[in-house]
């Protein structure tokens, strides 16, 4: 079957490091289990579903990771990843590959120990300067790029939840505008006792109660008029819209608007839609998912909600999301040729939605692996 | 004084370790941070900001040019405590 395109980025291929284990199967088939990742106490309270023995040193070497912070480990482990196991076809090392990544604030962690160092030492300058560039929310996307040779454009979009889609915003931007071909592109989130505490107290007595989550998914975005792209592609981001709610109370409409601009801009009937995997988690009763069905006038066959799987893994969330769809269309061949809705709503008020086009590469896959 | 300078020097020598990302069999007392062992300017102000931490001394940011190897690095940290 073939699928018109529309000129958005055509996704080859994604690697995800999330609470169901590293790598995309395991989250694949945690995916299509529907079986939430294991919860344990968080060090900042609450809950957590965080990604089970996760360990930079054993999983990157000795080289490099000495003062590496968990948000970039993850994000050098899930790029690491795509490039490798969870390749389609890796892009030369030494090119120019862009990579785009989502984050909330880099590592609240880094950030806080690094003030609390100086601010406790015997002199303010007494600080572990290989800790400094951990500060810097752009840290795991620069640091990944240097591990692998990604020469080409490098940026990080701060976002909270909606951050993976603004970043494939971003990553649409650079190759329409010719200043990248191979995009990796995707949002990366860590838990620790800082972030823990930060959500705790930012969510207050009105927090939803979810656990919290972490990891990071990545994306290989190829344009749309590449020769593979239409051989092996596995879905084209055909649409993606944002808009911004006053309050928690306008995600809904303000939401429904993004999805029915998304659906306007193409040949995309509301019928067509076989998937919706929405941001919010069900104890949240999910504004999201009502906008859905609002725009939709029904449930779309297939409901994906990472966060009730994964918890709340903030700027991983919208990748995740993504790469669900994907993991669940291998297995469903009338998913071809047909769309999917991916909604984000950030507690700052950014609300977006991606509308995912099913490939024929979705179902059919491009190597031996199972997912 | 011997052991306290051995002391010294072995612990200047776990620090650059450390730093590097060597292990200690790895470690020359002439080889090149940069040329030889992959050193970056940030690791050279992370040595020389660790042995200020670890031996209470002040080293002057303009010694940095001269921290190229170990045996330099032993020379300058021996010169803090001189000054003292």
């Amino acid at each position: 079957m073939t699928v018109i395109r529309g000129g958005g980025p055509v996704v080859m291929a994604w690697s995800a490091v999330s609470p169901f284990g590293i790598g995309a199967d395991p989250f694949g088939s945690g995916v299509r289990a529907g079986v939430p990742a294991q919860a344990g106490p968080g060090a900042g309270g609450g809950l957590v579903r965080s990604v089970p023995g996760f360990d930079a040193r054993a999983l990157l070497g000795r080289k490099g990771t000495r003062s590496m912070d968990r948000v970039t480990a993850l994000a050098v482990t899930a790029v690491g990843r795509l490039l490798g196991p969870d390749a389609w076809r890796p892009p030369a090392p030494g090119g120019p590959v862009a990579l785009v990544l989502g984050t909330t604030m880099g590592s609240a962690r880094s950030t806080m120990d690094f003030t609390r160092d100086s601010i406790t030492g015997d002199r303010p300058h007494l600080v572990d300067p290989a800790r400094f560039p951990n500060t810097v929310m752009n840290c795991a996307a620069g640091l990944s790029a240097i591990r692998y040779g990604l020469k080409g454009p490098n940026a990080t979009v701060a976002g909270g939840r909606a951050a993976g889609l603004l970043a494939l915003n971003y990553a649409r931007r650079l190759q329409r505008g010719g200043r990248a071909h191979t995009v990796l592109c995707g949002g990366a989130e860590e838990y620790s006792a800082a972030r823990g505490w930060l959500r705790r107290h930012a969510l207050g007595p009105d927090g939803d109660g979810a656990p919290a989550g972490e990891g990071c998914a990545v994306l290989h975005l190829e344009p749309s008029h590449a020769p593979e792209a239409g051989e092996h592609g596995l879905a084209e981001v055909a649409a993606l819209e944002f808009g911004v709610a006053a309050g928690p109370g306008e995600v809904r409409s303000v939401l429904a608007a993004c999805l029915r601009r998304a659906l306007a801009s193409g040949p995309f009937a509301p019928s067509d839609v076989w998937a919706a995997a929405t941001g919010g988690t069900a104890e949240a009763g999910d504004p999201e998912r009502a906008a859905v069905a609002d725009v939709l006038g029904r449930t779309p066959p297939v409901r994906i909600s990472c966060a009730d799987l994964v918890g709340d893994t903030s700027a991983a969330a919208a990748t995740l999301q993504i790469a669900a769809v994907l993991a669940t269309a291998r297995r469903t061949p009338a998913a071809v040729g047909r769309t999917a809705l991916v909604t984000s709503a950030d507690r700052d008020g950014t609300v977006g939605c991606a509308l995912l086009r099913l490939l024929p590469g979705a179902v059919r896959g491009w190597g031996v692996s199972s997912k | 004084m011997t052991t306290i300078i051995d002391e010294r020097f072995a612990r200047i020598r776990e620090i650059v370790c450390d730093v590097l990302e060597l292990d200690e069999d790895e470690l020359t007392l002439y080889g090149s941070f940069v040329d030889e062992f992959g050193g970056d300017s940030l690791q050279a102000i992370e040595i020389l900001s660790s042995l200020e931490r670890a031996f209470g001394i002040v080293i002057d940011q303009s010694e940095l040019a001269r921290m190229v190897n170990l045996s330099a690095v032993a020379d300058v940290v021996a010169e803090s405590f001189g000054k003292q």
